[in-house]
């Protein structure tokens, strides 16, 4: 006995089994301990709430919703506007801090500066604060009667108003996913026929996957339009309100704004930094062999660059997905304001918590997963690297 | 004056006259004046921080020279920007630590700027590629990328990649300074190969073995200047400079 208690392999065996054991033990309390808690204060725990009506009101959702519709809908919704806020956001964000990168990277010296200015002052405000303040300047906007106009877009204090084509929502969806195919298809071509094609050939076929692609999308846009009506519906003036077009309704507006200039700071220093690590050797052997600076930058500098920001880059884009739940700041139905009137109509505090938790994680794993299987993909292979 | 199209004309390969380099104050090359002559091989040595690589930077706009004049194969090296890609198009250069594309593999790497800049066929150009990287003897690598090979190896990727271009002049920056001493000879057969099949080069080395062999010319530069500049025989053995006395005790003493 004694002997067996001297072997490391039993020791280690045991001290796991005391582990695993004390912290099921605990879980276990804290569940019976709060379902008695529960109990006497005359809440039913569980999930059966899921399947009752909410009825109250949404004010932004890409969903149909009325106060009918169950609470496991109203979630979903929840979802689905914090995956599109999340979206737009990231990618306003991404298309911000490039610009503000480059320019910071940039060898014009007024670029540098007003690189590093906007850098300066956007990444040392709080968000809530940005989030506030945008909030602000766009509910102090024009009644829809005085509206700013301009390319057929309306700024108002209801909202932002785009024109928007009149299809029906089945070609609006695969039109969409047509997009989508026309951004994922070029990346998909380059990986596939790495080694049958080189560079030069790479870029003419990508570029005539993304046009099929496009083409198919416009093509979808035409054919389902509606009937009697032109392809573009434009925002007008019709008595007090406006008609026509798409609304994108302030807290919105606000959000993607806000997560935009804020999330652009932050990538502006990532994309700096990315091009700060690509190795001066590698320009030089370029311009050496005679390449002229944009093929420079696009077949040196930019590929070399993404693979040193794309993990930081991922951190940061799962930092971003989780500011989305400033929407309960100003008024927008994310997952996280539904929640939270969810708890105020419901009562089901933990069931709902838990499943925000468990919904935010799904999302933010997934995005990681993802952002590692590109790493993975196109990491540099081999380990006798020089800079 | 020649410009978006290749230099080439009689005269000098590389026309040097006078040539200043200022690195802020810092002056890094004083008055540097240097014919080479098509075909002909000429190693550059000489301590450290003495100039040897800024002259040779400065032939294909590495670096901008700040006074003087570099004429290469009969174009003048300027701020015209068809005349510096027309001599990048014809001078192939080698760096010390072979700055290889890591994200391409050898045959992309070599295929590269044939393809872009020269406008060559894909297929020309691959077979172009395979072709030199079987004269520097590592044809099975061509799927490889460059992080998966030695660095003798990778330097070899890196001459086959300069001389798929058809360069008429090739620079070497120190190509065997940052390598593993057992490699150093593989890629000096190389270069000696291409030497004698009489590529005009100009190689920056400290390998006074190498220089003794293939270069027609061996130039010392201290300083920022050129000090001496002889045939190998005459320069090993009776030197009468001082300073390239002590600097070829440094370098063979041991």
């Amino acid at each position: 006995m004694v002997s067996l208690l001297r072997n490391q392999k039993v020791r280690n065996a045991l001290l796991q089994i005391l582990y695993v054991g004390s912290i099921a033990a605990m879980v276990l309390a804290g569940i019976v301990i709060a379902r008695q808690n529960l109990a006497a204060q005359g809440i039913t725990s569980g999930f059966d709430f899921l399947f009752k009506s909410t009825g109250w009101d949404l004010n932004f959702s890409l969903l149909p919703a009325t106060a009918n519709d169950p609470y496991w809908w109203y979630f979903l919704i929840g979802i689905i506007n914090t995956l599109f806020l999340g979206t737009v956001g990231l990618t306003l964000a991404t298309i911000v801090g490039t610009i503000v990168g480059l320019a910071r990277t940039s060898s014009n010296e007024l670029a540098r500066l007003l690189g590093r200015t906007y850098v300066d002052i956007f990444r040392n405000i709080p968000l809530i604060l940005q989030v506030f303040f945008w909030y602000a300047v766009i509910t102090h906007l024009p009644t829809p009667r005085a509206a700013h106009e301009g390319w057929g877009f309306l700024l108002t204090s209801r909202g932002l108003y785009i024109p928007f084509p009149n299809v029906s929502s089945a070609a609006l969806a695969a039109a969409t996913l047509a997009v989508i195919a026309a951004i994922a298809l070029p990346i998909w071509l380059g990986r596939t026929s790495r080694l049958s094609l080189p560079v030069g050939q790479r870029g003419g076929i990508q570029l005539a996957g993304t046009a099929a692609a496009l083409a198919c999308a416009a093509i979808i846009l035409v054919a389902g339009r509606l009937a009697d009506s032109p392809l573009l519906d434009f925002p007008a003036l019709q008595g007090l309100n406006l008609r026509g077009g798409l609304r994108i309704p302030p807290e919105f507006a606000t959000l993607a704004i806000a997560i935009a200039i804020y999330g652009g700071s932050y990538i502006a220093e990532i994309v700096r930094g990315g091009f700060k690590a690509v190795g001066k050797g590698q320009v030089e052997a370029a311009l050496s062999l005679g390449l002229g600076p944009w093929r420079v930058f696009m077949l040196v500098r930019l590929p070399l660059a993404l693979r040193a920001m794309l993990p930081i880059l991922a951190n940061q884009y799962v930092w971003l997905m989780k500011a989305t739940t400033m929407g309960i700041a100003v008024g927008f139905t994310d997952f996280f304001m539904i929640v939270a009137l969810t708890i105020n109509h419901s009562g089901q505090t933990i069931e709902a918590i838990g499943i925000l938790m468990a919904g935010f994680l799904v999302i933010n794993l997934s995005l990681a997963a993802i952002f590692n299987r590109i790493n993975k993909a196109i990491a540099l292979k081999g380990n006798q690297l020089r800079a | 004056m020649i410009s978006g199209n290749s230099p080439r004309s009689s005269g000098p390969a590389v026309l040097i006259e006078n040539l200043d380099k200022y690195y802020g104050t810092f002056q890094a090359l004083r008055k540097v004046s240097l014919s080479v002559d098509r075909g002909e091989r000429i190693v550059v040595c000489g301590p450290s921080g003495s100039g040897k690589s800024t002259m040779i930077r400065c032939i294909n706009r590495l670096e901008q020279h700040n006074g003087g004049r570099i004429t290469v194969l009969g174009t003048e090296l300027n701020d015209d920007v068809g005349n510096i890609d027309g001599i990048r198009r014809e001078v192939g250069m080698v760096f010390q630590h072979f700055n290889l594309f890591p994200h391409m593999t050898v045959l992309e790497n070599c295929m590269l700027a044939p393809m872009i800049v020269r406008k060559v066929p894909r297929a020309d150009a691959e077979a172009t590629a395979r072709r030199y990287l079987e004269k520097v003897r590592i044809p099975e690598q061509a799927m490889k990328y460059p992080g998966q090979l030695s660095g003798g190896q990778q330097q070899r990727v890196a001459i086959a990649r300069a001389l798929c271009m058809q360069p008429e002049i090739m620079l070497f920056d120190e190509p065997t300074s940052a390598l593993d001493p057992e490699m150093i000879a593989e890629v000096l057969d190389v270069i000696v190969t291409l030497a004698s099949e009489g590529m005009t080069m100009i190689c920056v080395t400290h390998e006074m073995g190498f220089a003794r062999r293939v270069a027609d010319r061996v130039i010392f530069m201290d300083g920022g200047e050129i000090v001496e500049q002889a045939p190998p025989d005459e320069f090993f053995t009776s030197s009468r400079n001082e300073r390239t006395r002590q600097f070829l005790s440094q370098v063979l003493g041991h």
